[in-house]
């Protein structure tokens, strides 16, 4: 896995958007459980054992919550599908992210012509996910701490407010600090130059191609053409 | 080379925040902006680079020039290879991935090919001792961690002026030393310091010039050595009230903490801790950033749960009670107030609490509300305090449950000398009332001002409990880490 880490990052965007876009045009069970099983071996190679159980507490009851769902509202086949399709479509996503940064992402976006700004709010938007989850937690901390109960119960329904507004100002003034430590550091500056420099290698050409006669030969497969 | 001529200003929505401000600086100095809460000090940092008015808006009076450029004709970014502002809250300085790519990235503002940043990183990460960070991700670093990227962020645009706002709030004592240090490495370097804080500590020494700002003035401006009288006098060095004698505690536990042991994913981060604590005694648990010491307090009332041992509080174990259960017995007020509030007015925030244990007494209400002096802010809404007065609120809005034990964590971070002196002083009055207090810190002083005992977490254990006297010399007088001792 060593090789894909150093690929250039559109080619791992290219790779990525690929690969979700065939989940999306597999139509029959067979294909589903194919790229199912595909989607669990590359799980096992890159996902550490904590992690994988991690991912799995994550997808698993979101799966069976749709499995059930639309076995209701639609029969057994429907269901199998929706929920296999999700499953994928998940577990891909989580394989994605483990090999592109936020910051890769940006980059093979500006590389492709996004403008910086879109670019911007995107990346630094994911990478304040984990600090906005660390927020949260203290004031639930705090909030736990004077006697309100937060546990998920319908009673405790109202209490929630309580979490919800400290955070809500919290983001308010960090979103205003942000934005001055960006004036601080030139953000506005035109002429940025980047430090890394990419540039599309063999390799990168080779495995692009290759994915694109891939997805031609398995849309192809898809319809019935062969 | 920067020059304020008569500067007045106010923000879009205030008061006039700067009245006549007129001073200048020379090439080498190396100087300390101080004053209290409110005193316009962060102000005056953002008028070095054009923030003010260019980002704030407002009204600006008077005229700012840094090297001979007038800040009402050029952006703050102008200014990168000028002026390099260092933020009070490095949550918000720090927004790329990773250490290198925080300080490439004002070099790559200016259009610097990427070899020079290459080598630019490298030269500030080592000036810096930081080449161990650069492949770290800036929101997993320690509180001073973060301080030292966020100065190398805007150190490696060759600024040559740097301004930092409250730097040393929030480091603990190694912290502090490290800063100092590289501080004063840097203005031996030939580069001009201005350090904005509200709290006068041990780094007087370090600066060539104090400047004194009360309620948008300077009050004060002179060589460093001759503002002790005025910091004295200011309330910018905390006089706390002389300690009392150490007094006995009562005989009964009320809290015993047995054999505790946490572990988060893989990481042990304290393992058989055990200590008491008696009925009406003041106890600070000190330790540096890191050390565990508000992980432990959040078992205290069930917030989070150990990995072994136990806790008893008045001879009956807590396991089995949710946080809830215990507020009635174990207050726990933390660090960041901002944290808590949800209302639209003090009082209402105050009376949270109390409502949701369905215990209303006024009399206590009242009482806390006299001694934390409350009563002129129970109508304002609790967002626009100010930091101080929040902080009155916040351990107020704990207090009115009438806890049987007090648990306050870092309970003088960000705060000035008036709140500190003010909150000894409540602490000792509580404590005569007899209430049980056990405070989190890493501010020395203070925790030798109020405290009969402390406990020392290191490493993930308590490897010293007794008489503040005991140890305390050793860690402030000889102002090196307590650890090395």
């Amino acid at each position: 896995m060593g090789t894909m880490k150093k690929l250039d990052p559109r080619t791992k965007l290219l790779l990525g958007l690929i690969t979700i876009a065939a989940v999306f045009i597999a139509q029959t069970p067979v294909t589903l459980i194919l790229e199912g099983a595909i989607i669990i071996i590359l799980l096992f190679l890159l996902e550490t054992r904590s992690k994988l159980l991690q991912i799995m507490h994550l997808v698993f009851p979101l799966v069976v919550l749709i499995a059930i769902v639309s076995f209701l509202s639609f029969d057994r086949p429907a269901a199998f599908l929706i929920s296999m399709r999700l499953f994928n479509l998940l577990s891909v996503s989580f394989i994605f992210f483990h090999l592109i940064s936020p910051d890769e992402i940006g980059i093979a976006l500006r590389k492709i012509g996004v403008p910086y700004a879109f670019v911007f709010i995107l990346t630094t938007s994911l990478r304040y996910v984990p600090m906005m989850r660390q927020k949260i937690r203290h004031i639930m901390d705090a909030q736990r701490s004077r006697g309100i109960d937060l546990r998920p119960k319908l009673k405790n329904a109202a209490n929630f407010f309580s979490l919800l507004m400290p955070l809500l100002v919290q983001s308010f003034l960090l979103s205003d600090e942000l934005a001055m430590a960006m004036e601080l550091r030139g953000f506005n500056r035109q002429n940025r130059s980047s430090r890394r420099q990419y540039r599309l290698q063999w390799m990168d050409y080779l495995l692009m191609i290759t994915l694109l006669s891939l997805f031609g030969v398995f849309i192809c497969w898809e319809r019935g053409v062969f | 080379m920067i020059q304020f001529n008569a500067i007045c200003y106010r923000y879009p929505t205030t008061q006039w925040v700067l009245k006549g401000i007129d001073l200048s600086i020379d090439k080498g100095e190396y100087i300390v902006v101080c004053g209290t809460n409110g005193s316009g000090k962060s102000t005056f940092g953002y008028l070095f680079n054009g923030l003010i008015p260019h980002f704030f808006g407002g009204t600006l009076k008077g005229s700012v020039r840094v090297n001979n450029a007038d800040i009402k004709d050029k952006r703050a970014s102008d200014f990168l290879s000028t002026v390099g502002l260092v933020l009070q809250n490095p949550d918000a300085q720090l927004f790329n991935n990773t250490v290198e790519n925080e300080i490439a990235y004002g070099l790559e503002s200016l259009g610097k090919p990427s070899e020079e940043i290459d080598k630019r990183i490298y030269e500030i990460a080592r000036t810096l001792q930081i080449e161990n960070l650069l492949n770290r991700t800036p929101m997993e670093l320690s509180g001073g961690e973060k301080r030292m990227v966020a100065i190398a962020s805007v150190l490696c645009l060759d600024p040559s002026v740097l301004v930092l706002d409250e730097p040393y709030a929030n480091l603990d004592w190694e912290g502090i030393r490290r800063l100092r240090e590289v501080l004063r490495q840097i203005h031996q370097s030939g580069k001009n310091i201005v350090v904005i804080e509200q709290l006068m500590d041990c780094f007087l020494e370090d600066t060539t010039r104090c400047i004194i700002a009360k309620q948008g003035k300077i009050v004060f401006d002179g060589p460093s050595q001759a503002a002790l009288n005025v910091l004295l006098k200011e309330h910018l060095l905390p006089q706390y009230p002389p300690r009392r004698n150490h007094r006995s505690p009562g005989k009964d536990t009320i809290l015993e903490v047995r054999n505790l042991s946490c572990r988060i994913g893989n990481q042990p981060i304290f393992k058989n801790v055990s200590f008491e604590v008696k009925t009406g005694e003041i106890v600070a648990i000190i330790g540096k950033n890191g050390s565990g010491k508000t992980t432990l307090i959040k078992h205290l009332n069930g917030l989070m749960l150990p990995t072994g041992g136990e806790i008893f509080f008045k001879g009956k174990t807590i396991l089995g009670r949710s946080p809830a259960e215990m507020a009635a017995d174990i207050g726990l007020s933390f660090q960041n107030a901002n944290d808590q509030f949800f209302k639209s007015s003090v009082k209402d925030e105050l009376l949270v609490g109390p409502k949701q244990l369905g215990k209303k007494q006024d009399k206590w209400f009242k009482e806390v509300c006299d001694l934390f002096e409350l009563h002129s802010l129970l109508d304002k809404s609790p967002y626009l305090l100010s930091e101080g007065e929040k902080k009155r609120v916040a351990i107020s809005s704990v207090m009115v449950m009438q806890p049987k034990l007090i648990v306050l964590d870092e309970p003088t971070v960000g705060q000035d000398g008036h709140f500190r002196e003010a909150l000894a002083r409540v602490l000792t009055i509580l404590q005569d009332r007899g209430c049980t207090i056990l405070i989190v810190t890493h501010d020395l002083d203070f925790a030798h001002a109020t405290a009969d005992r402390w406990l020392l977490l290191r490493d993930g254990n308590v490897v010293t409990d007794g008489s503040p006297l005991s140890f305390y010399n050793d860690i402030i007088y000889s102002k090196s880490d307590p650890y090395l001792n």
